[in-house]
């Protein structure tokens, strides 16, 4: 009996139609190419080879970002900048490894500066930047959207002065194991996601910190009038953010083996704002949920794959999306999942009836 | 005292240069973004030839692959009274409105690259711009003579098309390109044709993906380098050897395609040349002694670059790379 009624609150968590949602698109893609999910060991490179792989890993940067994002949005704001973020950290990444391509003329398997500089400058950087988002908004009471508007637009500059408007190539090999490197047969940035994902989870949930954001979120006069240090808590979570849209940058960056300043992180923002969404956490703040935004984060790129698999048209592409998102984001909305929810809590009791 | 009379001395001296120039000729132009290594080639001749041309005067303004900043700078251009408008698309339709206000206004319009849609409704001084079609068209000839020269002339070859950015005309016109020269070769059968948006990170995602929907993959013709770059990763990736399981063939020619083809990654670029500097400057100039211009679209010699050199396309016959190389600028 307890578990039927379980069912009810099942049915209204978001979290599980988002997987519903994942669940769907996947049985679409058995139906169409039942090829779809196999998995098999690529002696060449040594790694897992499939779709399922792809889907997981390309999700790989919206997934570390959508985690800052979450905290965000769970604080009642939103992060426009962390597309920029990833531009910028590819492009002083780059502009590290190869500085003067006038000296430095071919693309090897060399370094200019030390590697960690490559690594340690690019991240620095973007918490400094997520830190001028946390300021803005944490004493000069900014809207966050206005706030973190001013390094959404003006990133990309940057990213292009710092290289000249030029896109470097790199082939320092210690930078591909990033983007495309394995450990454990598995692609590097699916690892990286792993090791960002838990470490998130650990501080927000086994801290009191989660609980601070969704307080800070619901009300944050409230909050700190009840003792908690709200300016801290958003300087720490725009902090975050930044640092992990630089893991992601380094990530993008990696894959290409060269700054693109144009295109890398390109919508990001608006994918990892989806993410969180999907995942079930509302734009009004308070509650939310790491694991939904991994999920929404898949459920993105799985669409993604879906098309390029499919050979869906250029010009059909973005309807498609579209109509797929739409679909996901209806499976969630109050009415569906009341309904849903009812219809488990009047069958269960039906079933308790009928056994009295 | 003396200090303040040389700094009143030096702002003079720096005002007087700046209304000296505000008095010179106004250039603006409107470039897309840096999309590319090719892109930045093609900015960096245009902007060092006019900056470099004694009285003439640079408004720049790069709109980030976006048309909406692409109509706000051509409307800022009208207002700050600019005496010529350089322009390039983004996409190839959506410009009537704007370009007709240029019109109205009685600015000189130079289209450049990417030509739009309604060139015939619009007034314009001059067009300058690759032969797309012709470019769409060498890609797979080279492709279809190297299969030829290698004795596989017969052997039946699946070929993916990976296009660039739905809409822009080097995408419309390379596909046109690429599907009419298909029929010449009747070895060849297109087996995935989709998008891969012009950039390296898409290009790799995409090609990841059709390593596994399709069985099997002879030849790659990528709309440009850097999809054509991003794609060998993702072959390597799958096990596979680029340019040797996958005849590669890109477009535009960068630098980063010429390493990849000597290092024997890739099979073949088809130029499409980003220096438009001296032409711009040239006609500018013709402008300017208010000579009549031809309204034809005038495209640039081009050539075909590969491993070995020796291809004849009908209209070109490909050159080595390795032989080349070290004169390439972008």
């Amino acid at each position: 009996m307890k578990q039927r009624l379980n069912l009810s609150v099942l049915m209204r968590s978001k979290v599980t139609w988002a997987v519903v949602a994942e669940v769907l698109i996947l049985i679409v893609c058995l139906i169409v190419r039942p090829d779809f999910f196999s998995i098999s060991y690529q002696p060449s490179t040594g790694m897992l080879y499939g779709n399922l792989i792809d889907i997981v890993n390309r999700s790989s940067e919206i997934t570390i970002i959508a985690m800052g994002m979450t905290l965000v949005i769970a604080l009642g704001g939103t992060d426009l900048s962390v597309g920029a973020l990833v531009a910028v950290a590819g492009a002083i990444a780059l502009k590290f490894l190869r500085w003067d391509v006038t000296v430095y003329n071919t693309p090897g398997d060399y370094t200019v500066y030390p590697f960690f500089l490559v690594l340690v400058v690019p991240l620095l950087v973007c918490i400094v930047m997520g830190l001028f988002n946390g300021f803005l908004i944490a004493r000069w009471d900014m809207q966050p959207i206005i706030a973190t508007l001013i390094l959404m637009v003006c990133g990309r500059g940057i990213a292009q002065i710092l290289t000249n408007g030029k896109q470097f190539t790199t082939g320092y090999s210690p930078f591909r194991v990033i983007g495309q490197g394995s450990f454990l047969f598995l692609p590097m940035p699916i690892i990286i996601t792993a090791v960002v994902v838990i470490l998130v989870s650990l501080f927000v949930r086994k801290t009191a910190f989660g609980t601070f954001v969704e307080s800070v979120g619901i009300n944050r006069k409230a909050s700190r009038l009840s003792g908690i240090n709200a300016q801290l808590i958003i300087f720490i979570v725009f902090a975050l953010t930044g640092f992990l849209s630089g893991i992601s940058g380094l990530i993008y960056s990696s894959r290409i083996m060269s700054n693109d300043s144009n295109n890398a992180g390109l919508n990001f923002e608006m994918d990892a704002i989806l993410a969180v969404v999907i995942g079930g956490t509302s734009m009004t703040g308070g509650k939310f949920s790491l694991l939904g935004t991994v999920l929404g984060s898949i459920i993105i790129r799985t669409i993604v794959t879906l098309v390029y698999y499919f050979g869906i048209a250029s010009e059909a592409t973005m309807a498609f999306k579209a109509v797929i998102i739409a679909v996901v984001i209806v499976l969630q909305s109050e009415p569906v999942r009341n309904y849903f929810s009812k219809r488990a809590a009047s069958r269960a009791k039906l079933a308790n009836g009928g056994v009295k | 005292m003396k200090k303040l009379f040389a700094l009143a001395l030096a702002l003079v001296m720096v005002l007087g240069a700046m209304s000296a120039m505000a008095d010179g000729y106004k250039v603006a132009f409107s470039q897309i973004g840096q999309e590319s290594d090719w892109r930045t080639a093609n900015t960096d001749s245009i902007k060092a030839a006019i900056e470099g041309h004694e009285g003439w005067e640079l408004i720049y303004d790069d709109a980030q692959q976006k048309q909406e900043n692409q109509i706000k700078a051509l409307r800022n251009f009208i207002t700050q009274g600019v005496d010529v408008i350089l322009f390039t698309g983004v996409v190839s339709t959506g410009w009537e409105e704007v370009l007709k206000e240029v019109n109205d206004e009685d600015i000189p319009l130079l289209l450049i690259d990417r030509l739009p849609d309604c060139i015939d409704q619009i007034d314009y001084v001059a067009a300058f711009g690759g032969d797309f079609v012709e470019e769409g068209r060498r890609q797979v000839a080279w492709a279809g003579e190297y299969l030829k020269a290698q004795g596989r002339g017969d052997e039946k070859v699946n070929v993916v098309i990976m296009e660039g950015t739905t809409g822009a005309s080097a995408q419309v016109g390379r596909t046109e390109g690429n599907l009419a020269a298909i029929k010449e070769y009747p070895n060849m059968t297109v087996v995935g044709q989709q998008s891969g948006n012009f950039t390296r990170a898409e290009g790799q995602a995409l090609m990841e993906s059709w390593l596994k929907s399709i069985d099997k993959i002879d030849v790659l013709i990528a709309q440009n380098d850097d999809m054509a770059l991003g794609a060998i990763d993702a072959i390597k990736a799958a096990g596979k050897v680029p340019g040797k399981d996958i005849i590669i063939v890109g477009c535009d020619s960068v630098k980063a395609a010429f390493d990849a083809i000597v290092a024997g990654e890739m099979n073949a670029t088809i130029e499409c040349t980003p220096l438009y500097g001296p032409f711009v400057v040239e006609t500018i100039e013709k402008l300017i002694a208010g000579e009549t211009l031809s309204k034809t679209v005038i495209h640039p010699e081009e050539g075909v670059y590969d491993m070995d050199g020796g291809i004849d396309l009908g209209t070109v016959v490909s050159v080595k790379a390795a032989d080349v190389i070290d004169q390439r600028q972008y």
